[in-house]
């Protein structure tokens, strides 16, 4: 199947076209930055000695990183349509942990229309460098 | 970031409770800071998951939260670009509250809007807090 590397017009959007894969290395360094962004200190995130006494066993990055990596891939595939209409459903299935290599993909699932709209609804998820799901969804963006 | 409410636990918390309504202002050093840390060079509008990932601060700051809370889902819908510099309202309310085990589940939905008070983006976070 055809993976778009850019913001495609209406005509050459269709079911089963790739969206742009977007591939993150995750380091505790981006996981502080990203608390220091958003404001969220659970320590979870940043505390390695508390984190490794938990079940999870070490520090895990925020779960609104990976959205944000994922909104990143549909900015890219639908541009200011993605910003302005765009909606998603997303699991967390695992944790994204320092060191690990996520890939952010997704596919065209259908065009839905609603009335006379219509609507690009796509399966997305990111998984890491072992193949792991660590979230899966859909997300619908009006086109 | 204005939160006028009391800090509420988890049992404390009843399904339908409203947050005190919250604002934050998006103003560019903030949003500069966000896209160096999602790694994204620059941005034409405020990128819809720092308005949520905001909210979702802003909200949680009338929360006591266990360390080592996280994320088991979430849900949001953008309705609108929203430029550097904004004032985000943010409302929040608990959809459900659940106990299983030494796991505790709270919903919680929320809307962002701007300073015409048009709504700007909605969702539903899911978290999952050790008992």
């Amino acid at each position: 199947m055809p993976i778009l590397d850019q913001e495609l017009s209406l005509s050459e959007i269709r079911q089963g076209v790739n969206l742009p894969p977007v591939i993150k290395n995750i380091t505790q360094k981006e996981i502080n930055l990203y608390a220091e962004a958003s404001g969220d200190f659970n320590p979870i995130h940043i505390d390695e000695a508390f984190a490794a006494k938990t079940p999870l066993g070490g520090t895990i990055a925020h779960g609104m990183l990976i959205l944000a990596y994922v909104s990143e891939m549909m900015t890219k595939a639908f541009g200011q349509k993605w910003i302005s209409t765009g909606k998603m459903a997303i699991r967390f299935k695992a944790p994204a942990r320092p060191k690990d290599i996520i890939t952010i993909g997704g596919i065209i699932n259908s065009i839905e229309h609603r009335g006379d709209t219509p609507y690009a609804a796509c399966n997305v998820e990111a998984h890491n460098q072992n193949g792991e799901i660590v979230v899966t969804g859909e997300t619908m963006v009006k086109l | 970031m204005q939160n006028k409410g009391l800090l509420l636990s988890f049992d404390q918390l009843v399904t339908g409770y409203e947050f005190p309504m919250t604002s934050y202002t998006l103003d560019l050093s903030i949003i500069s800071k966000y896209l160096m840390a999602v790694g994204l060079q620059s941005a034409e509008f405020v990128p819809p998951l720092a308005i949520a990932a905001y909210a979702m601060s802003a909200l949680s700051k009338s929360l006591v939260l266990p360390a080592g809370t996280i994320h088991a889902s979430q849900e949001l819908e953008f309705f609108q670009p929203v430029p550097m510099g904004a004032t985000i309202y943010c409302q929040g309310r608990v959809a459900q509250k659940l106990s299983r085990g030494k796991l505790n589940l709270l919903t919680i939905e929320l809307s962002a809007l701007n300073q015409a008070k048009e709504k700007v983006l909605s969702g539903k976070a899911t978290l999952v807090l050790q008992n």
